[in-house]
Parts: C-alpha cells; structure tokens; sequence
C-alpha cells in the first residue's frame, strides 16, 4: 500500500442539522473529534482538515493539521482540492472522510485505501445504491484534474470520476475483507447525519463493548485484570474500570500505540490495556 | 576543606605490594563529574593503563562513592563499581544499594582503588586508612551471601561486606558483586574482583561527613520522603518491577525465545499479578529507602529468591521457560554462583537458538525446558562443559561457533539485552546501541520516551533520539549523585524539572552553587567522559550497533502493525545523536564539545594512564 493520509471535510454548512456537525457533541467529546481521530488510527499518515474560512473547530488532537478552505461553499471538490494541496507532497494517496460519521471503523478506512492499486485513481464504494465519495481514497495525483474541473466550474465529483481510473466497491466487494465484516457487517461506516433525528439515533446507540486489561498496582487494586466495558471513548473505558487518566498511568490501544488521551475515539475489536506510567525497571 | 558531602580524597590500595595511600581529588574534579559513575569515568581515565587486560592484576577495580551516601536522603546508600569489563573490554560502572556504601564512604574516602592482586585467597580489610589483607581459602568457593555472614561473625556486625561467588572466582565473564543480598550486577565485575584473588572487601565506617547545610539537608530529606510514598513509586512497592512483565507481553515489548519473539504465551504463570498471592513472601527495602522495591518470593524446596523483572524476563521468556518454580530458582542459584542474570540469561537463549539450529551438540539444552536452564547455570558456575563456553558471554562464544550464531547473539558491546524489545521500543534501540556500557537500561532509560505516548515508539526518527539523550543525561546525573532510578517519577510529577530538583539537593549538600543548567551540562561531560574511555580503549564507531536479528527480522504486533527497524534508520538516529552529543561522523567529540565541556584532560595519548604507578 502506499504512503497515505487523510482528509476530512469539516466546512460543510450543516443546514439541515441546525448546528456545526463538526461541533456536535459525542459522548464526551465532538464528532470532528472522532472521525479526525479515527482516520489517524487507520493510516500512516499525516491528517489534514479542510474548514470553512473563519470556522471555529472543536479541539482536536495536535497532530492534526488544519487548513481553511478560502472558497468555500463550492462544494467537496473545493475541499478535496484544498486537502489535496496540504497533504500532497507527503503521501501517495488520501482517504477522504466528511465529518459527519461517527461510526467509522478504522478497518473500513484501511480496506477502502488498501484497494488503491497502481492501475487505479479513486477506490470509491457503492452502498445502499449511492457512490460514497466522501468515503474513499483519492490518488494525490489527482490535484491537477480537481483544479482544472474546478476552473471549469464543474464541481461535481461525478465529473472527477469520468476522468479518472474509478474501482468501483460494492458491499460485497467491501465485506470480502474478513475483519470489515466482522467488525463493521452493516457497513456503518458510512452512515451520515444529515438531520438532528439522525444524530440523535446515533447518539443512543450503545457504545462498543471494550475489553480492558489492567496491569500492575491498577490490577490488584481493583481487584480484577480483565473487564468489558462499553465506551466510546479511551476516557470513558478510564471510568469504567475507575482509572484515572493521570500521569502517573498510560493506556496501550491494541498492545501497539501509547496513549493517555481521554478523547481518542475507540470502536469495536478494540482493547485497551491501563498501566502505569514508570514502565521499566 | 573538602567541600560538603565529600572527603577529597581517593584510597589506593595496591594489593600486590600490600601497600595503600591516599590521593586527594580537587574540588574542581568532583565539582565536575560529581561522584558514583561520573566521578569513577574520570578515575578509570587517572588509574586505568590504557589498553589493559580486564583481568590484568594491574587493572583497577573501584568502588566510588557519591555526595549523597550518608546523609538522610532516601535511596542514597548507594555506590558504583567501576572497572574495564571482561565481558566487553569497555567500561563498566555497575550501580548498588546497601549498608556497604554508607560504611565504605566512612572509611573517609570517595573512592576505594584496588589494583595488584593478592597472592592467593584473601580479604581484603579497610579500616579508615588502615589496609590489610588477611588470606581466606575457608571462603573460596562459598556463595556470596555466606561468605559474607562468615566475615560479619568473624569481625563483628560493625563491618559490611562486599564479595563474590564462585563465578567470579572462576572468571565467568558476567560474574557478580554482592553485598546485603544486593548485587552490582552487569559487566563482570565478579570476575574482575576474582583476578585479584579477592573474595571480599570489608569496610567499617570510622569518621563522619558533613553537609553544607545540614538543617536543610534534614528538611529536603524529610519531604523527599513524603513524597517517595505517593503515587510515582505504587508500582515498586506494590509488586515491585515484576509489575512490567504482563505489561511488556501486552505491548509486544517481552523479549522471548532469543528476541525471536516479542511475546511469550507463558507470561501469565510468571506475572506478579497472577502469582503473587501464592508465591509473595515480604517486601524489604534498601539501606536508607523509604521505598521498597524488593519483593521476595518462595520458590521450590524452601527457596527463595528477590524476584525482579530482569531476572524473570532472562531466566524465563527468554529461555521459553514458563515454570514459576524454575524461573524462581534458577534465579536464586545465579545469585548463589554470583552470575548476572541477564547475561546468564541472554547467553543461555542463544545457546538455546544455537542447539535448535544445530550449530551447538547439546540436544538437552532446548527453550521451554526448566532443566535445561537449570543444568546451564550449573554449567556457567562450574566452567565445566557447556559452561566452558557460556562462561564467555554471547559475543566470545558466538565468534567461537561462528556459523552465522553472531547474528542472534543478544549483545552490544558484548554486553547482553536487557528486558526491552528494541523493534517495538525504537528510542530504546538507539539508546542500547551508543551506550558506553554496552546494552544496558540502566544508563540509558529511553524505554521511558518510547513508552510514555510522546512518539509512535514503532517509527524511530528526531523525536526518539531527543527522547534517548534526555534520559541518559538524567541517568548520568542520577547514577553520579547517586540518587535511585525508582524516584525518578517523584522528581518530575506535577511538571517539576528533576534537573532543578538534583540541583537543590546538591547545593545543599555541598554548598557549591549549581543549578539545572549546569547539572545538564555535566550530564553531557560524564556521558562523554565514559565514551572517551572507551575510544582510548579501541572502541570504533561500528560498535554502536545492535545485532542483525533485530535489523532484519520483523515483529507483529496485535494490531497488525509490523515493527520494522532497520539498519539505515537505526543508522540516521546514530548519526543525529552524534550530531546532538557534539561528535563528529566517527562519534569522536570535535572540538567545540571539548572545550565547551571541559574534556581537554580526558583527550589525546599523553594523558592516558598519567598516574598509573
């Protein structure tokens, strides 16, 4: 696979929702938060928002990169194009996200990029009978086409589509990856929410239900090693076996990164382990 | 008058002539290099001929002293033990925790120099600047704890004792220092200690030492103190650092089977959190520590042994070994011998790797089995069979077999891994391979940047190496002042800079005026010091380094990430420390660094060796 990154579109005007999506709360924390935090843990990459020129954002992790898109209301070729030109010079490619899909899976982001092959430009999935434009991995070299399209006033993405090297993913296609479907079967991770009752929906589904390991002192004080408990969250997984996020403790999501951010976002098949923060001897 | 906290002087003790002396050391030299490791840098460079042979009776062994020894400071009863390694030809300095470091430092000296040998079996006896050797074959090839108990009976509970076991007598090359059941541990200081027909050094304190200001001293012991109680050291007490064993398995940090794996299915009948309720005995405490890290634990038949994660990780994942009760009492037996037990360990696993791939006929010697394990260490202890050549060390033996063994020998330097999977700690991988000891977690406790989330620990760049030298230049200052590892997190909890923290303490034991900056600065110079050293011993650029095996075989880890390192990016994050420490390409400090750190003395042939004689 080749070096990729990520762009998410954060400039939307959310006049069906009434308010910011990006803003909007999440279970403690915002889904820009989320989706942001998600796509970092699917690609090796840097990330990259593309807002609104003078949109207040909600806080986001510091590695996170933002830039304002100064047309905007041209639609997501504005913004692809805007995120195109940030992250273009240091990555092969870049899965393109909007804001507004709390239920992303990282293991859809990572099939979805992992389908980029050399004879191909955009790895676009099909769902429900609709393209997922803002749901798919986008070659950088694509720029050049997005800017003259956008010159030409065609701002569609269909129009980008016609000139480009499109694999197109059904479900089927999608649900061939042994982990999507285990981990994401309904393909979830495209639902949008596009009116507050869809927010509302979502916002009420139960949290993924997280194995949670604790090692050391956290361990024998509690009694228990091993607990399931659901959480959006690596903050809300904290509170549930009654760790405090301090700094005298850290969190490994997945035996693999070291964390102790309360806001990064978790999902189903995850695992954290809480141990304390003087590893070593 | 000397300074606070120090005597000014070093004792000499030639052990062929049977004579002794003191030397004075200038405030400017202690001022500089401080004292444990750093001040014993500086004095391997004054009394060390160059290019010596380790076991070479005119190769000196030195226990240092520190500024904070002797006062009310918690952990301070601590000592280094310095000489050039057996096991690596390079320095060794070897750091410990007993009532021999408060004894020792009372004889009124800041370091005690042995050199010469004895003529045969003895013990060597300081009673202030009173030096005598007394011949001791009842004590040869006693374990050292016995010998020890032997000598306190003999002489009286005034005296403490530091001594070897029948490794370092027979020259195993990771032979032991042990004092209080304590061990000073790595580099074969045992075996130098055995060259010199000495089975043990007895110290008594005979004189006092002041501080500077010692009504403050008394204050910022007391709240030092109090503050060693909270949450930065839970972990030590409460299970002690067995408590890293199920978290390493769970980060893919666990060396196991020879660093073939970073993983080990048998963790769980090894972790203190599984086995602690069956098999804990009682927690103890060094001399002088309001900590207590030591947890004791019940092996098989009566046995006990202080159970630490280095010696679990070596004696059981890396060996395959699963079985508490070996792992326990193999453990227990290397302290008897006095083997290290992570090179005992380290160089069981390889000759474990080396049987399975037929390049060594041993077919009992195999991962997973507890007798096996058990019948090497007896092996290594004795000099007898397989032993012969495990008594090496990885880097001796592996040249021996050769057949491409060298490229899973688990060393730096010569000197064994300790417990921290380089792929998956990629800070702690650059750390291992500049450090001036060898492999080693003790100077070089990257492991903490790679594991506190500042950096994706799997991707070694920029931040990695900045992390590296941060904490070895804490190390440095820690291991010279000499302050315990295990209350590093005190002095940096709630945003303190332990820098500044250091700095107070000293200030108040010696009055001099230091602060954070300079203290960084001598940081820098003792870290150097030791590489300057090894640099007049031969050591070349292609030994900061690891092991093929970890540049060429990748690990998996539960989130399906592989851990890469590779030779040219281990290669780019050596260069950028060079860049960083102020060493040019072949890692040799350019000019600018001498000056700016005041190593003149310590460069170039015409100082080396100057007061040897």
């Amino acid at each position: 696979m080749a070096q990729a990154g990520a762009i998410v579109l954060a400039g939307g005007k959310s006049s069906r929702m009434g308010s910011p999506k990006a803003a909007l709360e999440w279970h403690g924390s915002t889904l820009l938060r989320r989706v942001t935090g998600i796509v970092a843990r699917s690609v090796d990459g840097p990330v990259v928002v593309v807002s609104a020129a003078g949109q207040a954002l909600p806080a986001l992790d510091g590695e996170v990169e933002v830039v304002a898109d100064e047309r905007e209301g041209r639609g997501p070729l504005q913004g692809l194009a805007a995120g195109l030109a940030a992250i273009g010079d240091r990555v092969d490619v870049a899965y393109v996200s909007s804001t507004d899909v709390p239920l992303l899976h990282p293991v859809f982001v990572r099939r979805v990029v992992g389908a980029l092959e050399d004879t191909v430009d955009v790895v676009l999935p099909e769902i429900g009978g609709f393209r997922q434009p803002l749901s798919a991995a986008y070659r950088i070299d694509l720029l050049s086409t997005v800017e003259e399209l956008i010159a030409a006033d065609r701002m569609r993405p269909a129009f980008l589509f016609e000139r480009s090297r499109v694999l197109h993913m059904s479900e089927d296609d999608l649900l061939e990856d042994v982990a999507l479907a285990r981990l994401d079967p309904a393909l979830a991770s495209v639902s949008n929410l596009n009116e507050r009752a869809d927010y509302e929906r979502a916002h009420a589904l139960p949290a993924p239900e997280i194995p949670v390991e604790m090692f050391g002192p956290l361990a024998t004080r509690s009694g228990t090693r091993r607990q399931i408990v659901p959480a959006w969250s690596l903050g809300a997984a904290a509170a549930g076996v009654h760790v405090a996020l301090d700094e005298h403790v850290v969190a490994a999501l997945n035996g693999d990164k070291i964390t102790r951010d309360p806001e990064l976002p978790l999902v189903s098949g995850d695992t954290v382990a809480f141990m304390v923060a003087d590893a070593g001897g | 008058m000397p300074p606070g906290g120090y005597f000014g002087k070093a004792l000499l003790v030639d052990l062929s002539a049977g004579s002794s002396r003191s030397e004075s050391i200038e405030e400017s030299v202690l001022r500089s290099y401080v004292g444990g490791v750093g001040l014993g840098a500086w004095l391997m460079h004054s009394y060390c001929p160059a290019r010596i042979d380790p076991v070479d009776p005119r190769a000196p062994l030195m226990f240092v002293f520190s500024p904070m020894v002797g006062t009310p400071l918690t952990t301070s009863a601590k000592f280094a033990v310095v000489a050039k390694s057996p096991l690596t030809g390079r320095l060794t300095d070897a750091l410990a925790s007993s009532h021999f470091a408060i004894a020792g430092k009372l004889t009124g000296h800041d370091a005690i120099v042995l050199r010469g040998a004895c003529r045969e079996p003895s013990v060597v006896v300081i009673d202030r600047d009173s030096v005598r050797t007394e011949p001791a074959p009842d004590l040869w090839g006693l374990p050292a704890a016995q010998a020890e108990a032997r000598l306190r009976d003999r002489h009286g509970p005034a005296w403490r004792v530091a001594a070897i076991g029948p490794a370092g007598e027979r020259g195993v090359r990771y032979a032991t220092i042990s004092h209080d059941g304590r061990h000073a541990g790595r580099g074969g200081l045992g075996a130098v200690m055995g060259s010199k027909w000495c089975k043990a050094i007895l110290v008594r304190a005979g004189t006092k030492v002041g501080s500077a200001d010692p009504a403050g001293v008394l204050a910022a012991a007391r709240e030092l103190r109090k503050r060693s109680f909270g949450a930065a050291t839970a972990k030590y007490r409460e299970l002690g650092t067995m408590a890293n064993l199920l978290a390493f398995n769970a980060i893919s940090t666990l060396p196991t089977r020879n660093f073939s794996a970073a993983r080990f299915e048998g963790a769980p009948a090894l972790g203190a959190e599984e086995i602690a309720d069956l098999r804990h005995l009682a927690r103890n405490s060094c001399a002088s520590c309001s900590i207590g890290c030591e947890h004791i634990y019940r092996g098989p038949g009566g046995t006990q042994a202080r159970m630490e994660y280095e010696n679990v990780f070596a004696l059981g994942p890396l060996c395959g070994v699963s079985d508490a009760d070996a792992v326990i009492a193999a453990s227990s037996r290397c302290d008897e011998l006095g083997l290290d037990t992570i090179s005992t360990g380290g160089t069981i696993a390889w000759a474990m790797e080396c049987v399975e791939k037929g390049l060594i006929d041993a077919p009992w010697l195999r991962f997973g089995n507890p007798e096996a394990l058990l019948r090497a260490i007896e092996q290594i202890g004795a000099r007898e069979g397989l032993g012969r050549l495990l008594a090496l060390g990885t880097r001796a033996a592996s040249q021996e077999v050769g057949r491409g063994s060298e490229a899973f020998a688990p060393h730096v330097k010569g000197l064994e891994l300790p417990g921290y999977e380089p792929r998956t700690l990629q800070a702690m991988a650059l750390g291992l391979a500049v450090n001036a000891r060898g492999a080693d977690h003790n100077r070089s406790g990257a492991y903490e940047a790679d594991l506190s989330g500042a950096h994706d620990r799997l991707m070694g760049g920029e931040a990695h190496v900045a992390g590296a030298i941060e904490t070895e230049n804490r190390a440095a200052v820690m291991d010279s002042l000499i302050l315990c590892k295990f209350l590093r997190g005190v002095f940096a909890e709630g945003g303190r800079d332990p820098l500044a923290e250091w700095a107070r303490l000293l200030k108040l034991v010696t009055g001099w005026d230091v602060d954070a900056d300079e203290l960084a600065t001598t940081a820098r110079r003792i870290v150097l010091a030791k590489r300057l050293f090894n640099l007049r011993e031969g050591w070349t650029r292609e030994e900061d380094w690891l092991p093929d095996r970890f540049l060429s075989e990748s690990l998996k880890l539960e989130s399906g990430r592989t851990a890469t390192l590779t030779a040219t990016r281990l290669e780019a994050m050596i260069s950028a420390y060079y860049r960083e420490r102020g060493l040019d390409e072949a890692g040799v400090p350019d000019p600018e660094t001498v000056g700016k750190l005041s190593l003149h003395g310590l460069m170039g042939s015409e100082q080396i060796g100057a007061k040897v004689g």
